[in-house]
């Protein structure tokens, strides 16, 4: 079916699509260095944990 | 003419829904063959319909067609029982939400868009959400922005929203605002909290706010040049999925949703009346029973052990979404859980009045059950008998009624309340008022308690 997609929609996807891309790269930048210091927790936490 | 256009479908230039002989079809217009063909050689039909998210079809040929600028007639698999958005619970909604989103992200996949994403064009068929429309999907062009989003946001969102975050009873909305619940009014009727939620925030309030400012503004001056990638477009419905999946809202606690667990019903006669109700949709041979306040759908459920499909219909939205939470946990194909008002039930409306049906239009029924109904409508809102009789023969051939006298706890405690202006309420009265619109084949005691339940054959109109 054909719709009208009004000039304000179409303008608010534009800059929303951007603006959650921007915010979908923050997240992942910030996962990743969640992860990275996870991932140094535990190796030192088995070097310390040996007798 | 010799085939019957369906209301509701004629708006789209590309094709229309029609029925000859009482077999349904769809016939697609010579100005949508190549987006329609293009979408059949993709694959992406195949994959839709093999996974139950789009309605399968065979294809059927010309000389079937209604008019002559057919391109292609198809026959689509056949819905049971039309519904509207209206007449949903919430999670219905979510997961009809959900599967325009799983399509759209599909297609994106494969070059193609939803190119609307009307809540009228699912339906739920076999206990799932499907989408109904197969001419909705054509190419997508490189850099187009989602003509639907807006759509999408005022049919879907928007209500989800405002049922999650402001009262479940705004689905209601719906039923006055049948394109979507307007962006503006959905973002003032909001929390204010929901200004905190990014996702609200971006997709109803910054989206009503650009409605306005852009009202009067050409598309390519405001966009000012920019175009939308096919990340950018899979990003903005990721970001919906996740906005609608977020939403959520707890059945419980109203009056209707506790009823099954707070009746007057001894164990002996719940299991009674259940064989009862089971024996009497049995004798009169239904394959479509309509359960009128049925609650959280136990008596649908023994209806459904003789009828291949039950609609289960209660006006309370918790108990239709417990009903809706079981048949989706219990993969219940047969039936379908709807909220329906039957003191004020969906009218026929849209354009001419006639783009959506009433509720007795879809019908009749082969056997309409009506348990622990009567005195709710009689004497809790006012209802004649005969009257409630005469609407009641119209939405099915057989009726399967339970009479509760003024004797029982529940009349007794609707008239607490209220002086007993019901001099007629009796079971003479009743049979009385009944036997005007219907033949009683059938009245048994329920055993332990009070009641009387009724099997009648509807006498036709020119009969009547």
């Amino acid at each position: 079916m054909y719709i009208d997609p009004t000039t304000g929609s179409l303008v608010l996807q534009l800059v929303a699509a951007g603006v959650l891309s921007a915010m979908a790269m923050v997240s992942r930048v910030r996962d990743n260095v969640k992860s990275f210091f996870k991932m140094l927790v535990p190796r030192r936490g088995r070097w310390t944990g040996k007798p | 003419m010799d085939w019957q256009a369906v209301e509701g479908s004629f708006r789209d230039p590309s094709g229309f829904v029609y029925t000859r002989d009482g077999i349904l079809y769809r016939q697609i217009n010579r100005s949508f063959r190549e987006p329609y063909e293009a979408f059949l050689t993709s694959g992406l039909y195949d994959e839709l319909a093999r996974d139950g998210l789009l309605i399968s079809h065979e294809n059927v040929g010309l000389d079937l067609s209604a008019t002559v600028e057919a391109h292609a007639v198809i026959r689509p698999e056949r819905v049971d029982f039309i519904s509207y958005p209206y007449e949903w619970c919430f999670g219905q909604l979510q997961d009809a939400a959900s599967l325009t989103l799983d399509i759209q992200e599909r297609a994106i996949a494969k070059g193609f868009t939803l190119r609307d994403s009307s809540a009228y064009n699912v339906q739920f068929h076999g206990g799932r959400p499907v989408l109904i429309d197969t001419l909705s999907l054509e190419p997508w062009e490189e850099g187009r922005a989602w003509a639907a989003y807006k759509q999408f946001c005022e049919q879907f969102l928007l209500p989800l929203t405002l049922m999650s975050q402001r009262d479940v009873r705004c689905g209601t909305l719906l039923r006055n605002y049948l394109d979507g619940i307007p962006l503006d009014l959905g973002s003032r009727l909001l929390p204010r909290r929901s200004w905190g939620s990014p996702r609200s925030l971006i997709h109803i309030h910054l989206h009503a706010w650009a409605q306005g400012r852009y009202a009067d503004a050409a598309v390519t001056s405001a966009a000012k040049g920019r175009s939308m990638s096919r990340k950018a477009l899979l990003t903005l419905v990721e970001s919906l999925k996740a906005a609608v999946r977020g939403l959520s809202w707890r059945a419980a606690g109203t009056e209707w949703a506790e009823y099954t667990d707070d009746n007057n019903y001894s164990v002996a006669a719940a299991q009674a009346k259940r064989n009862m109700v089971v024996d009497h949709i049995r004798k009169a041979g239904a394959r479509t029973v309509w359960d009128l306040g049925a609650n959280t759908g136990e008596y649908s459920r023994a209806a459904h052990e003789v009828a291949p499909l039950v609609i289960s219909f209660d006006l309370d939205p918790a108990a239709v979404e417990r009903n809706y939470r079981r048949v989706r946990r219990d993969d219940e194909s047969g039936i379908l859980p709807l909220i329906q008002d039957l003191t004020n039930p969906s009218p026929s409306q849209g354009w001419a009045g006639r783009e959506r049906l009433s509720l007795a239009e879809r019908g009749p029924a082969d056997a309409v059950l009506a348990l622990a109904l009567i005195h709710h409508l009689a004497i809790g809102h006012n209802l004649p008998l005969e009257r409630v009789a005469a609407y009641l023969s119209r939405l099915g051939r057989v009726l399967v009624i339970e009479f509760v006298p003024k004797t029982d706890g529940q009349v007794h405690r609707l008239l607490l309340s209220r002086p007993d202006i019901f001099p007629s309420y009796t079971k003479e009265g009743f049979e009385k008022a009944f036997a005007r619109h219907f033949r009683i084949d059938a009245r048994d005691p329920v055993v332990d308690s009070e009641r009387w339940l009724y099997r009648m054959t509807a006498i036709p109109q020119s009969e009547g």
